[in-house]
């Protein structure tokens, strides 16, 4: 992996990224592309008349299962490992990057193919492997196309949502030495290509889990690529990495989850593959990693237990206004969009990820879309709210000082008329400067100032506010906002 | 304290104060409505169509193998690896046998990587969804499925269920064909992607094709 990898730690929404918001191209591309799975996603929920009782059972389902957690953790490796597997359980991502890197160090393994897996970007695992000196590549054709360019994923289902075929094309020229193209079908059998030997020469497949099936020692992994099915049957080794979270109770709850799962993520009845893994595959080692990595954490907290039940779809992500502005890499860490708002600052701690809850409109789009019912809306307040009572970025001096003077300004009348010119008086300043310092200068860069009009509100009620309010209304001061 | 004792006792302080809710009832996303084999055929070809995979109904088993064997002639196959299933020996009959490969659990991806198609036996067909469950309980029988441009699978008429549900059923009674060992997968189609602008190609790293003989 080349060197120049964003830097994982913090999640600076309101940092450097903000760039991205009037850096037109590559959103606009992201933007009309959420926008119509969305679409899509709703025509579907329309066409089914019991998709919102489906949700409800999906939810009730993950509900049962986070409550057992423990006891169908502990189902479940007992009776995949009577069908060969070995089970490692991880604390943190080093813990699980040391098993992995064992496990590669036991077999011999040089080079790794990867499916697609969110929990090993949390591991920021490409690395520690590239460091240990064994070869690594990423097989989902979205995750390659990432890859080649040094970059990181974009989106939780379509990785390479940012780049056009032209963006591809060139891709493929520089690292390849492919002769240029931006024919769809032409770069997807380059890569189809250039990734057979890979699959064919690894000695060691990594995979992630949909759902890890506790009283069948099932793992579930759906794709549609047949990369998966590739990357877990061609190298000796399978090493197959799951958070806590990923199991349920029984094999008869696994239809109600594909379903929803193929529908809300790509708009499929069913994924083109739906692997299920009993166990090894006699000749084949399957190791599964159990991962914890703050997932605890989000369990600890009664009112954030539900962020868990994601079964990692992207709807919301489609759905919302923010990411679709945005994109995936401003929201800093791994998981973008108001799932990454609401799961990060439980995995990596409110004083790095205290923004990322404030980074939504709350119109409550992902909570409708979401198909396992989460109340993502609920999810953000609650974390705005430990954000500004714990540590974190949102608790600043500065922070309480301007809420602090808030207050004071609307405690009445003439404090409110005061504090409103002041405002105005620094706006009309501001418009004259030529330069803004830090966060209004990140603000300005991408768009003008707010127009100041001549004149209050007040001023022009008290001449014509007589001819509009009922009799006996508003006779007082009022409380309105300064704009007629 | 081991890892994982260290992770369960996390786990249980954090759910110290829950009660956990009684198990839900297995929600029916799919109810039974025991439809007719033909029903379920003609369901099963549409759905798999609409995914564009390909049905070739078969009235009998020698007119499947007629059937594989012009198939084969006229898409000039020269090396067809098959799984080593009474089935799919049935089918292969008609066919020249220099050009077949039988794989049971001998065989490495490097010398599995220049076959022209694989030939599967699927033990149960989804009409709902459109989709074939092979259960391979072999390394190589897996990569046939994922390897070569073409997948090929065999299944007899009475293996049709209306869905997932369904085969489930037949997997908890035990079944000695859908003993669980190795991997079932199920394929609905050939292998897609729209990973570049969401343009939908099929055969990006699996099959482009997927033809399934559904032999009466």
């Amino acid at each position: 992996m080349p060197d120049d990898t964003p830097d994982l730690h913090g999640a600076p929404f309101l940092g450097d990224q903000i760039r991205g918001l009037y850096e037109p191209s590559g959103p606009r591309a992201l933007a009309e592309s959420a926008e119509r799975s969305t679409r899509h996603n709703q025509q579907i929920a329309a066409s089914i008349p019991s998709w919102q009782e489906w949700r409800e059972a999906a939810n009730q389902i993950k509900h049962y299962a986070v409550a057992n957690l423990d006891k169908l953790l502990i189902e479940f490796e007992r009776s995949i490992t009577a069908r060969g597997a070995t089970v490692l359980w991880a604390e943190d991502a080093e813990q699980a990057n040391r098993h992995v890197l064992e496990i590669a160090r036991q077999h011999g393994v040089k080079t790794v193919v990867k499916s697609k897996s969110m929990v090993t970007e949390e591991l920021e695992l490409n690395a520690k492997l590239e460091a240990a000196g064994i070869r690594t590549v990423e097989t989902d054709l979205g995750e390659y196309l990432v890859q080649l360019a040094g970059q990181r994923p974009t989106h939780i289902v379509t990785p390479a949502l940012h780049l056009s075929a032209e963006d591809v094309g060139r891709l493929f020229a520089e690292k390849l030495g492919e002769p240029f193209t931006a024919e769809h079908a032409a770069l997807t059998a380059t890569a189809r290509k250039h990734l057979r030997q890979e699959f064919i020469r690894a000695e060691m497949g990594i995979s992630g889990v949909n759902f890890a099936i506790a009283d069948t020692g099932t793992l579930c992994v759906v794709e549609n690529e047949g990369n998966a099915g590739l990357a877990t049957s061609a190298p000796p080794v399978h090493v197959a990495l799951m958070g806590i979270e990923k199991v349920i109770p029984s094999i008869e709850y696994l239809p109600q989850f594909l379903n929803l799962l193929a529908r809300s993520g790509t708009g499929q009845k069913l994924t083109t593959y739906t692997h299920l893994f009993h166990g090894a595959t006699p000749g084949q080692e399957l190791y599964v990693i159990i991962l914890d990595n703050g997932r605890t954490r989000a369990l600890a907290d009664a009112a954030a237990r539900m962020s868990l039940f994601c079964i990692r779809c992207g709807a919301c992500l489609n759905a919302c206004p923010v990411y679709r502005r945005t994109g995936g890499w401003a929201y800093g860490w791994v998981y973008p969009g108001p799932i990454g708002a609401a799961l990060t600052p439980h995995l990596v701690g409110l004083r790095q990820a205290g923004t990322l809850p404030f980074a939504s409109s709350l119109c409550g789009a992902c909570g409708e879309v979401c198909p396992v019912g989460i109340d993502l809306p609920h999810q953000l307040v609650h974390l705005r709210h430990r954000a500004v009572s714990e540590p974190s970025p949102m608790r600043s001096w500065r922070e309480r000082l301007t809420w602090r003077l808030w207050a004071w300004a609307m405690r009445g009348p003439l404090r409110y008329a005061l504090a409103m010119g002041l405002i105005k008086t620094a706006l009309r300043a501001a418009r004259w400067l030529p330069w803004h310092p830090g966060k209004l200068g990140a603000w300005t860069r991408g768009r003008g100032l707010p127009h100041v009009p001549p004149g209050s509100f007040r001023r022009w009620w008290r001449r014509h506010g007589e001819q509009f309010a009922p009799a006996g209304v508003l006779k007082g001061e009022d409380h309105n906002d300064e704009q007629p | 304290m081991s890892s994982r004792d260290a992770i369960l006792a996390r786990i249980r302080s954090a759910l110290a104060d829950t009660t956990p809710p009684p198990r839900p009832a297995v929600p029916e996303v799919w109810p039974r409505t025991n439809p007719s084999r033909d029903d379920m055929a003609r369901r099963f070809a549409e759905e798999l169509e609409a995914v564009s995979g390909r049905v070739e109904t078969c009235g009998s088993i020698s007119a499947a193998q007629d059937k594989l064997a012009e198939m084969v002639r006229q898409a000039g196959w020269k090396r067809i690896g098959a799984g080593d299933s009474p089935l799919c020996h049935e089918i292969a009959a008609k066919l020249p046998t220099h050009c077949l490969a039988w794989y049971g659990d001998q065989g490495t991806p490097q010398t599995m990587a220049d076959l022209d198609a694989g030939l599967v036996e699927a033990q149960w067909l989804l009409a709902d969804t459109g989709s074939c469950l092979v259960a391979n309980a072999t390394q190589q029988q897996r990569l046939l499925c994922y390897l070569p441009p073409v997948c090929l699978v065999v299944a007899s008429a009475d293996r049709l269920v209306e869905h997932m549900p369904a085969v489930w059923e037949h997997v908890a009674a035990g079944a000695a064909e859908t003993e669980r060992r190795g991997e079932f997968v199920l394929i609905t189609g050939p292998s897609r992607t729209a990973d570049i602008e969401k343009i939908l190609i099929l055969g990006v790293h699996g099959p482009k094709q997927l033809v399934v003989f559904l032999v009466e």
